[in-house]
This record gives structure tokens, sequence and C-alpha cells, in this order.
């Protein structure tokens, strides 16, 4: 899967707010790529069950009731 | 000893001198001011240099040692700050165009712990644009230079720190580490890198930052120094919610300490997988010396490592969120590799972040799992020794990786899944390449475990085919 040169020159115009030639296109593009790669990787991961990973608090010299 | 030569000397070396007022912090200063003149031709490591301020400041340090007062081992020590690390009063360009002429009105916190502890800021540190990228080859500011050899870079972002502490410009230097920007410049640079774990140290005041995954980390020469140095700047801090309120212990504690008795886990995946052949040796070599020391070692497999990419997917986005403010009004004052990395963070779909973010915690468990097993990791820190500064691609088994810019990432991917985790970690040097580069270890522990890794990582350097050597600059 990939995205077109003209999606992402219409997203950036229209949602960044500015213009890219196609030259600079070339050299966000590896980058979008990459991006794109490692999702396919987990494409048929099951995340659906995974919980958060948000910090716990715990009080100074304390236990975890903060 | 010559002032100059006592440049050369450690934080735990010089501090009990300075203590006894054996060494004069005005004299020490002036020594690190004349030898960081000297070599910023050759390095390039500061933006700016503060002779007048880091002057005034060690005759008052100086004069309080005269009255009794003696804040503890970084007093009177010369230190190198970032230059993404908020300073008030003093230009903080975070190697860009677009902030060349911010001057903060506050310090970051870390700023004020170090000079709460004593220490002397000696100038603002050279990295890459906006701290994101792995050379430090600023377009604005220029290229870092490695004090190994002047035609490889220093890594980065934090270059400047490493070649200074590397050159003995500084005793330490303050860097941030988002992806392995205080362990790259560690391991080029052939000094210790620490990335301690997430929440142990207040990043207020850390300027264009990620949302997710960023720490402040000392670079020194030595690991009782980092330990020291860590000292300072640990801590929770009420008006940085990402610190967590757990106890600083006494990182100097374990040092010199026994390992026999402690377990090494060895990855049987990724960490191993792409290598350049002298750093596989040289890694190989360290473990085997940590086996001479007592500590058993293991084959421990981590097979969310595969899933590793996927976080790119969080970088990406967050990254374009930070730069939204200078995207539009000033894009034309970005470098190329910056700016055309930062916008592809508009391609991300929310769904996709989410999906970075659960892979992150599953990454997570499993660290946590494996870390029960055994005491700590251990990994080389980068896959080759520093490229050189003129190098756009290395190749490596075959394959083509960018080392700049768009599409490169390949230098980091042994320290950035630490960022992902959270996890603390050290790089310390463990050799060197045929060409005279130094090599780096990384150990990986436990969060809030950073003594451990201090004990382990002490006890190594001692051992280590690279101690005492220093570049010649």
């Amino acid at each position: 899967m990939g995205i077109s040169k003209e999606t992402m020159q219409a997203i950036i115009r229209e949602y960044g707010g500015f213009e890219l030639s196609d030259e600079e296109l070339d050299l966000v593009q590896p980058e979008v790529d990459g991006y794109l790669e490692a999702m396919a990787g987990i494409a048929d991961l099951d995340l659906a069950d995974v919980m958060s990973s948000r910090l716990l608090r715990v009080a100074e010299g304390g236990t975890e009731d903060a | 000893m010559p002032n100059d030569a006592l440049l050369d000397l450690t934080i735990s070396e010089l501090a009990p001198r300075i203590a006894a007022r054996e060494v004069s912090p005005v004299e020490l200063t002036e020594a690190a001011l004349a030898r960081a003149d000297r070599l910023q031709p050759q390095l390039n490591s500061f933006i700016t240099l503060l002779h007048d301020r880091a002057l005034e400041r060690a005759r008052e340090l100086e004069a309080e040692l005269a009255d009794g007062k003696y804040r503890g081992p970084l007093h009177g020590i010369p230190i190198g700050i970032k230059d993404n690390l908020a300073t008030r009063g003093i230009r903080s360009t975070v190697g860009s165009l677009v902030l060349a002429d911010n001057v903060p009105d506050e310090d970051a916190r870390v700023v004020t712990l170090c000079e709460e502890a004593g220490a002397i800021m000696l100038g603002k540190e050279n990295l890459e644009e906006f701290a994101a990228g792995a050379t430090s080859n600023n377009p604005h500011y220029g290229a870092v230079h490695n004090p190994w050899n002047l035609d490889h870079i220093p890594g980065g972002s934090s270059g400047g720190g490493g070649a200074n502490v590397a050159a003995g410009v500084t005793f330490a230097s303050l860097g941030t580490d988002l992806g392995g920007s205080v362990r790259l410049p560690g391991t080029f640079c052939g000094v210790v890198g620490l990335k301690q774990t997430f929440g142990r140290v207040s990043q207020r005041g850390l300027m264009v930052t990620s949302f997710n995954g960023d720490h402040i980390g000392p670079m020194t020469r030595s690991v009782a120094d980092s330990a020291l140095v860590l000292q300072a700047i640990a801590g929770y801090d009420p008006l940085d919610p990402s610190t967590v309120p757990v106890p600083v212990p006494d990182y100097s504690e374990g040092l010199g300490g026994d390992l026999s008795g402690l377990t090494v886990g060895i990855p049987s995946n990724y960490f191993f997988d792409e290598v350049d052949s002298e750093v596989e040796a040289a890694v190989k070599n360290a473990i085997a010396a940590l086996q001479e020391l007592g500590v058993s070692a293991v084959d421990v497999s981590l097979p969310t490592m595969e899933y590793v990419g996927a976080l790119r997917a969080a970088s990406l986005s967050d990254g374009v969120v930070t730069h939204e403010p200078y995207l539009t009004s000033d894009r034309d004052k970005y470098g190329p590799n910056v700016i055309y990395r930062t916008l592809a963070g508009q391609f991300v779909l929310g769904r996709d972040y989410s999906r970075a973010m659960k892979v992150q915690r599953l990454i997570k468990e499993e660290y946590a799992r494996v870390l029960q097993e055994v005491d700590f990791l251990v990994t080389p820190t980068a896959p080759v020794p520093a490229p050189r500064i003129d190098a756009v691609d290395i190749e490596l088994g075959g394959e083509t990786h960018r080392v700049r810019g768009p599409g490169s990432g390949f230098i980091s991917r042994n320290t950035s899944p630490l960022n992902g985790n959270g996890l603390p970690a050290i790089t310390l040097p463990c050799g060197f390449s045929d060409g005279g580069l130094p090599i780096g270890v990384q150990f990986i522990g436990r969060p809030f475990e950073e003594g451990l890794l201090f004990q382990v990582a002490s006890g190594y350097e001692q051992v280590s085919p690279s101690k005492g050597i220093r570049p010649q600059v």
C-alpha cells in the first residue's frame, strides 16, 4: 500500500497549508513509506485488548495509593 | 599538575581536590575555556561559549570554598549544556535558525539543579537541527566533529556534548535522548552516556521536544561521574507530570560492587541481527569479560521487537505536532533533513497512532517479563562505528542504510526501543574498530534500577580494553 503524490500534495496543501514540489515530495516519501511498511508489519496483530501504559503514581517513599 | 592536565581527570578524581582547595575552580574554568577555544575550530562543539559568565560563576564558587561552603562533587566542575535545554538570559537555539534569537526567561530544571550543585556552565553545545537526527551535522551551525577522527560524526543529536566530554573540554555534558541522542554520542565518542528511566529526571525546559519518550541524561568520562550527575538531576518535579515520585537512592553506593550472582540476558533476536562484525566482536568480548567477573549469561528472546518499527508512527505524529508552530511561518528556515522527515508525520492516521501505543505496551510487558528472569540486558549500542561526516548512506551486510534525513534511523535501531519502553540504559566504551573509532556496549536495566546499571558498568569499566585511552586532539 502506498500514498500517491497527488494525495500527499493535497493533504499537505489542504491540511498543512503550503505547497511542496514534486522534488520535495520525493524527499518526504521515504519516511512515509517507512511508516506504511511498519504498520503493514502489525496488520495481523490483535491489539483490541491491550491496556493503556499510562504511568502509575507512587507517593514519595510510600505505596501505590497516590 | 599543570591546569590543562587537570582537564583529563574525572569528576570523581577532581572533586576531593577541589573540596580540599588544592584545585581552584577559577583556574580549572580558565583551563577548560582555553581548551574550548583551542578545539572549537576543529570540533565545532559549541554554539555559544560563555567565557565571562563561567568565570564569574567560578569566582563565586571559589569564594564559597574559602568560606567553608562545599556544595558537593559538582562544586566548581565545568560542564556543557545542550542547546535545546532552556537557559535563562542565554540564547537557546535548539540548533535551529527558527529559534536563532530565542532567549528563554527560565532555566530548564536540570540546569537549575546542576548550578545548585555547583557545576559551572561553559556554554551551549552544538547538536543536530532540532535534535532530530543522529549525526550532529547541523546545517546552520556547522557539523560537530568526532575527537577520535575529525572526518567522522560524533553521533547525535547531542554531538557537541559527546565531543566535549571525550576531548576533555567539559567534565560532563547534559544531552537529551529521544531515540539514542545521548547514547549514540556516548558510543561514537568513547564516553559514558546514560538514558535513565523515563520519569526519573524532569524534562521541564527541554525545548521543541516530543510528547513521548524524550529523556535528559549525562555524558561523562566515567561511570562514577555518570552516577554523580544523575544524583544531581534526578527526582520528582511537581511541575513536570512526567516525573515519578519514587525515592532517589545513592547512585554511587554500588560502584565497584561484586557482580557475581548477577545474570545478564543476551537478546537472541533483533539487537545483534544487523551489526558490523567489529562491533559484534567487541560486545561479545565485553560479555565474556562480564562472565569472568562472575556474571551468568543466558540467551533471552524478545519477539515483540519484530513490531518495534510501528513506534515510528507515534514519533512521526508527535514530531509534526511539535513543529506545528513553525512549519508554516518558518518553513524556509529549516534544513532539508528535518523538514522532510517532519512533514511525513502529517500522513499518520489516528488509528495507527493508537496501534503504535498498544504495540509500545506489548513491548513494555515483554521487557518486564524478561527482566524478571535476568538482572540486565546487554546489546551493542550502535550497529556500526561512527560513519564519516560526508556519508549519506552506509553499507552493512549487503544492504544500504541512510545515515541522515528521511528514511534514516538505522544507526539508532538499538537505542530507540528503550525510549519506547522507558527502561534505563547506559553505554560505555568496549574497544575500538580497526580504524581507531570507539565502540560502545549498552546495558539495559529494570525501571528505576540505575544503581544496578552503574554497579555493572563500573565493574566492566575496570576491565574494558578502552580503559584509560583518550583521543589525541
